[in-house]
């Protein structure tokens, strides 16, 4: 590593640097004008949306900017998050000719264990987190008749997917339910790992509840005896075990099975 | 009459005479400032690379930032990225863009091999210290930032604004010379160059581009740069400023009671005790972030923004548990120093670890002396 007075290189100290004085003077103001045009369309983008987005023309915007320069800045505003996401799993299992029906594991305490009390917590951690976040806005979304579709089981015959779809679909707005089934894909694919990580490849069926749960309100939080609002679950029935294509049912039981005992389940 | 009416003539072509005068002294002092601020302007941009010890430190707490966030995520990295995640449905469709663009798709492609995943991420760790010390970085810094953002992007869940802000600022510093300071490539810099071809001359350090070219990129840089923090953090400010926990003054309490951004409960039972320093903490950080661009201007203000904001990311980092997200931004800010005050910083490091040295080397000598005065007196005995 250089010296800090080590202030001179052979490039930064030519008295007349080649490139006559139009010529940089052109480079310089095309060159100001691309970065003014950054700035202000960064200015544009971070701002909530206004008229003056009309100055730019059509969707060029939107085109500049996403991907590379996607961004919000929307961050814990306007107001913050007051709750935590939870998702937890339970199976049917059959073992030596005995099918049986798991405890519940809460997949979101044990991977949680691997941020709390942690100053490098891995990504891992927030998982289950974020993946409940998400399908507990799916399932928000659903009408009620679409929610108690969504209580029952679908698990026997190899169309219980269609038969889900179909009735999500016949009980409300279609949009809403085709949203609802991607979310839910998801989260019963996760939630498939969790049962064969916790309870091995004897797993028949799995049921996972997602739910949240709001903190103790600012006004009680001294108050010794104030507890968490009420759970607020999204029930759902049984399902049919679904995985994607490569996954590795060892990698993922692995971390996972360390961060149950981790969680002191 | 007549005479009054003189008189008004001669007053009337007076102010007439006045006006133009005032007019014409006018535009010719405006024509004069533009020139002198367009000279300043063209000298600032064309003239020299400014903030070469604020880059380079920058530079080094995003590799930094890369690095921990590689280490930190190594033992979980196929759970949460590779084969162990496939049920996330990303491998089939990825959830961002990037997985479908050419160059960015690296990661994606690796996802569920597990030893080339590994090798990969090994790779971008190698690149992620070779940005740290500044090695060829015109060839590794891009580098770098593909493979970079075809990591990041594999897993969109997981993700924060933390990474959007990396992204977009490694973008930017790909325009300028972040290796200009504290690195192998300005130490090579410095050396003779003994090659004979101008390739070869080049290679150990020569000039590819004219100065005034590299100065004026560099220094748009550093512009652009400002403006997008500055636009950040009043935005980030104006959006709270909207929210009722926010005007109440309570709301960080809210996130830093949940399990998923407090990281530390003991801790978040601690800051969220005394209503008033919960107040006192959320208004000073709308306060903070909306004053920035204000405070950026004068050296007393920005040293007062620069710390009220390192300790609200320090915060962040702690008890929410984001510690590359905070380390991103911190390192962002790092081109607000001034040179002089790194070039005094880092004296005073380098004096303290000479000191520490020093001393560390006699140690030994006293020891054993003490030992040996040790050893006769027990023969003695």
């Amino acid at each position: 590593m250089s010296e800090p007075s080590s202030d001179s290189t052979a490039s930064e100290t030519d008295p007349r640097p080649p490139g006559s004085t139009a010529l940089r003077r052109t480079v310089l103001v095309v060159v100001a004008i691309f970065a003014a045009w950054q700035i202000f369309a960064t200015f544009l983008w971070i701002a909530p949306a206004s008229g003056l987005r009309q100055i730019v023309p059509g969707d060029l915007l939107r085109s500049y900017m996403i991907p590379m320069q996607g961004q919000s800045w929307s961050v814990f505003a306007p107001e913050p998050i007051n709750g935590d996401y939870r998702l937890q799993v339970r199976a049917e299992v059959t073992e030596n000719g005995t099918t049986r029906t798991t405890d519940w594991v809460d997949a979101t305490a044990a991977e949680l264990s691997m941020l709390t009390h942690n100053l490098a917590p891995p990504r891992a951690a927030i998982q289950s987190s974020e993946l409940a976040s998400r399908f507990k806005g799916a399932f928000d979304e659903l009408s009620e008749e679409q929610q108690e579709v969504a209580a029952l089981g679908f698990y026997q015959g190899d169309d219980w997917r269609e038969r889900l779809s179909d009735g999500l679909a016949a009980a409300g707005d279609q949009a809403v339910a085709g949203r609802y089934i991607e979310a839910e894909r998801t989260a019963l694919a996760y939630s498939t790992q969790v049962a064969y990580a916790m309870w091995g490849d004897g797993v028949d069926h799995v049921q996972f509840v997602v739910s949240r749960q709001n903190v103790i309100p600012f006004a009680q939080r001294n108050d010794p005896d104030a507890e968490r609002p009420a759970v607020q679950p999204a029930p759902l029935g049984w399902r049919g075990t679904l995985e994607e294509p490569g996954q590795s049912r060892e990698n993922f039981a692995r971390v996972f099975r360390t961060a149950v005992e981790e969680s002191g389940q | 009459m007549s005479g009054f009416r003189r008189t008004l003539g001669s007053y009337g072509l007076t102010l007439l005479r006045f006006t133009r005068g005032l007019a014409r002294d006018g535009l010719a002092g405006a024509w004069d400032g533009l020139a002198r601020g367009g000279r300043y302007v063209e000298d600032w941009l064309l003239g020299e690379k400014h903030a070469k010890y604020g880059l380079a430190v920058a530079r080094m707490l995003l590799a930094l930032t890369g690095i921990g966030l590689l280490v930190a995520n190594f033992r979980t990295r196929l759970y949460t990225f590779g084969s162990g995640s496939a049920w996330n449905g990303e491998a089939l469709h990825p959830a961002s863009d990037f997985p479908q663009i050419g160059i960015f798709s690296l990661f994606h492609r690796l996802a569920l091999h597990d030893i080339a995943f590994t090798l990969g991420y090994l790779g971008l760790l190698g690149l992620a210290v070779l940005v740290l010390v500044g090695w060829r970085m015109k060839i590794i810094l891009p580098v770098f930032f593909v493979m970079w953002v075809s990591f990041i992007e594999m897993n969109d869940s997981v993700g924060d604004q933390g990474d959007n802000m990396y992204r977009i600022v490694l973008m930017y510093l790909l325009f300028a010379d972040t290796a200009a300071r504290w690195s192998f490539d300005a130490s090579r810099r410095t050396r003779a160059r003994t090659a004979q071809s101008r390739v070869g001359r080049i290679w150990q350090g020569d000039a590819l581009l004219p100065s005034w070219l590299t100065n004026l990129f560099h220094n748009l840089v550093l512009v652009v740069v400002t403006c997008h923090v500055c636009f950040v953090y009043a935005s980030g400010a104006l959006y709270k400023a909207g929210g009722v926990p926010w005007q109440q003054g309570y709301a960080i309490y809210n996130p830093l009671q949940t399990q998923r951004f407090g990281a530390w409960p003991e801790l978040s039972d601690l800051v969220g005790t005394w209503a008033p320093m919960v107040a006192a903490i959320s208004w000073v950080s709308i306060i903070l972030q909306m004053a920035f661009p204000m405070m950026l201007l004068r050296r007393f203000t920005r040293v007062i923004a620069l710390f009220g904001i390192g300790g609200f990311h320090v915060g962040i980092a702690v008890l929410m548990g984001l510690p590359w997200f905070s380390l991103a931004m911190i390192a962002i800010d790092a081109i607000f120093v001034r040179d002089v005050t790194w070039c005094r910083l880092a004296d005073r490091l380098r004096s303290g670890w000479r000191a520490a040295r020093y001393t560390d080397r006699t140690r030994p000598l006293i020891d054993d002396a003490t030992a040996d005065v040790a050893e006769r007196e027990v023969a003695r005995a």
